[in-house]
């Protein structure tokens, strides 16, 4: 059941490497669709960034302009510092904001105009502040600086030569850098999480405001100028920029791409099953095919085999039925002539029909040979004893001068048709004494195995050689000079007939041995083919 | 052949002893040797060449013993066997063939023996003997 479960569902290797191919081409694709998700979302994050860059550098600008204009206010009307503080007012847009100008004399710095929260004039710049003074007294354009003083942190906005040679006009505003700005539609960074520094790196120090509740924010880092400054913002994003749908992107690529590798290699598994299918089955039946051609190919050739041996008996049989009413005839013949005859007994006319007489009782064998081929009867068994029908076949064929013969065995009785098979041994006696035409000794033994009774004819005569041996139970095959070939032929048809089995051992010179096996219980086999 | 039965003259001389047999073969080989066979042992024959004209001389009248062959054109040795009127001779069958259905159909018929040709001539002689002694 295991086995057949693995066999079930152990994939074959086309399958199994179409699989791996395609969804490692899922996981390609969707790896590259996450990179690229992730570029697209760096470069909007980047994108908004330099918006709020754009947006923040276009309000210092404003600041910057504001404070050149009351530079040339403080310049023109400097015995006037109302009019200053009124035009500061002016562009005043937080409770928190404070305007200065600051002059220098000497190595001191001190205000000479102020507006809004802030220093008040004559105070001097010390510390952080005059540091940015002397910054923005030799810069070309905007300063800009925190300044520290005890809890408070201030922005501050410094202009120099604003409002004549030696001086700096001033914006400051107090901040809380730390407090998380306002996000939404209004505010500059929208909804980004942002931090901006006044700095080219995130320095906690330098931090002027950030949008993020924690800090510090990860994100991508856009420096950018603010007047001479370079100022950092760090942002990133809390949700997706790029969409749900683009963030969701590589999964459904991965899901589809995994989906369609399952799907693909479904389809080639089962067509590669189908196609394996049909070609076992193809040839399952090819080779039953051929081997049901090759059977009937033997059947066929058999079948043509059995219709000309049928062709053979039925001539064998017309001519020998034919040739019985002219033996019997000419046996009338003789013995008419013998009895009719005048002459004396040592009348050579008696020799010449004693020499007519066994001329007809050979061809009378011929002929009985020819019908006991043609006869194809079936054997009728009953029980015979070996020794008798060994004892009735030597008075028929007694031995000829020369040939000696030895029985050995013990008797035996199987179940047998007698006619049939002392014919089959008179044949195989018969040949043992042609095959030993200067005398010799003929054995006839009989012994049993279990189920089976063995009658044996060994001749010490001429022998065979292989050629011959394999050709002597062919119809009408024979080396003699006299015979048509048909005494083995019928001898072992009779004894298969029987169920039983004939063998032959043989040496040229040395003589042949014929052995019967028949079953102690013939089964009939199926009568004659 | 199909002629009238004949009374074949005796060849010889032989004496005669009396009994009378008829023969029938087709064959005039056979029927002659036959007849010049039985007739030099003594038997008086009448021969003919065909069942029917064999059939015909049975009606007429009684012989001893029949010897005739079984296969003759028209017809045949046993089915002139069967027909044959009351009391039946003692009828020896020749066959040069092994119809087994025709020898059943003779048995049924009472033949008195079948002879298989070629056969020898003392063993035919002793079969007529017997015969004409109304021996089974």
């Amino acid at each position: 059941m295991t086995g057949k479960w693995v066999k079930r569902w152990s994939l074959r290797p086309i399958s199994a490497v179409i699989l791996l191919v395609l969804a490692a081409a899922a996981a390609a694709s969707s790896l590259l669709t996450q990179n690229f998700a992730a570029g697209q979302e760096r470069l909007i994050l980047r994108e908004r960034t330099a918006e709020v860059a754009a947006v923040l550098g276009s309000a210092y600008t404003g600041t910057q302009t504001s404070l050149q204009l009351l530079g040339e206010i403080a310049r023109s009307d400097q015995s006037d510092p109302q009019s200053f503080a009124d035009a500061a007012r002016a562009v005043t847009t937080t409770g928190a904001q404070g305007w200065l100008v600051t002059t220098q004399s000497g190595t001191s710095v001190r205000v000479t105009a102020a507006a809004g929260n802030g220093l008040v004039v004559g105070q001097a710049l010390s510390g952080d502040q005059g540091t940015l003074a002397r910054r923005a007294l030799a810069a070309k354009g905007l300063v800009s600086g925190l300044l520290r003083d005890g809890g408070t942190v201030r922005l501050a906005f410094a202009l120099g030569g604003a409002a004549g040679p030696g001086t700096v006009v001033w914006q400051e505003s107090a901040i809380s850098p730390t407090t998380p700005a306002p996000t939404g539609p209004t505010s500059p960074w929208g909804s980004l999480n942002v931090a901006i520094y006044l700095s080219d790196r995130p320095d906690p120090s330098a931090l002027v405001v950030t949008s993020a509740k924690d800090l510090p924010v990860a994100g991508i880092q856009y420096p950018f100028r603010v007047g001479a400054d370079t100022w950092l913002i760090v942002a990133s994003s809390p949700r997706s920029l790029v969409g749900s749908l683009g963030q969701d992107m590589p999964w459904i690529v991965l899901v589809f791409g995994a989906t369609t590798a399952v799907l693909m290699t479904a389809v080639v598994e089962t067509m590669g099953r189908r196609r394996d299918h049909a070609s076992a089955l193809v040839e399952e039946r090819t080779v039953a095919l051929a081997s049901a051609i090759a059977e009937r190919e033997l059947v066929q050739a058999e079948l043509s085999r059995q219709e000309n041996m049928a062709a053979i008996g039925r001539l064998a049989a017309t001519v020998g039925h034919e040739l019985r009413n002219p033996l019997a005839v000419v046996t009338n013949v003789l013995y008419l002539m013998k009895v009719g005859s005048k002459a004396g007994p040592s009348d050579p006319l008696h020799r010449h029909v004693a020499t007519a007489e066994r001329e007809i009782s050979a061809a009378t064998r011929i002929v009985s040979d020819l019908l006991d081929y043609a006869a194809r009867r079936g054997p009728i068994l009953a029980p015979v004893e070996v020794s008798d029908l060994v004892t009735e076949a030597f008075q028929v064929v007694p031995p000829p001068a020369g040939v000696e013969v030895v029985r050995e065995g013990e008797p035996q009785v199987v179940e047998a048709d007698r006619d049939q098979i002392r014919q089959a041994l008179l044949n195989l006696i018969t040949n043992a004494y042609d095959a030993m035409p200067r005398g010799g000794v003929l054995t006839v033994s009989t012994a049993t195995a279990p189920g089976s009774v063995q009658i044996t004819v060994t001749d010490t005569g001429t022998g065979m050689d292989e050629q011959t041996r394999d050709s002597i139970f062919t119809p009408f095959f024979t080396k003699k000079t006299r015979g048509i070939g048909l005494g083995l032929a019928v001898t072992k048809r009779v004894v298969e007939a029987h169920g039983g089995t004939v063998a032959v051992q043989t040496v040229p010179a040395a003589g042949s041995s014929f052995t019967l096996t028949l079953p102690v219980l013939a089964e009939m086999a199926s009568a004659l083919q | 052949m199909t002629g009238p039965v004949e009374l074949n003259g005796v060849t010889g001389a032989v004496e005669l002893n009396g009994l009378t047999v008829l023969v029938v073969d087709d064959e005039v080989g056979m029927r002659d040797t036959l007849v010049a066979i039985l007739e030099h042992h003594g038997y008086c024959v009448w021969s003919a060449s065909d069942g029917e004209t064999a059939f015909a001389a049975a009606q007429e009248r009684v012989f001893d013993v029949v010897v005739m062959d079984i296969r003759m054109p028209g017809r045949d040795g046993v089915s002139v066997l069967q027909d044959m009127a009351a009391p039946p001779p003692q009828v020896i069958l020749m066959t040069a063939y092994a119809m087994e259905e025709r020898l059943r159909a003779a048995a049924d018929a009472y033949v008195f023996a079948v002879l298989s040709k070629p056969f020898e001539v003392h063993r035919m002689l002793h079969l007529v003997a017997r015969a004409s002694r109304g021996e089974k």
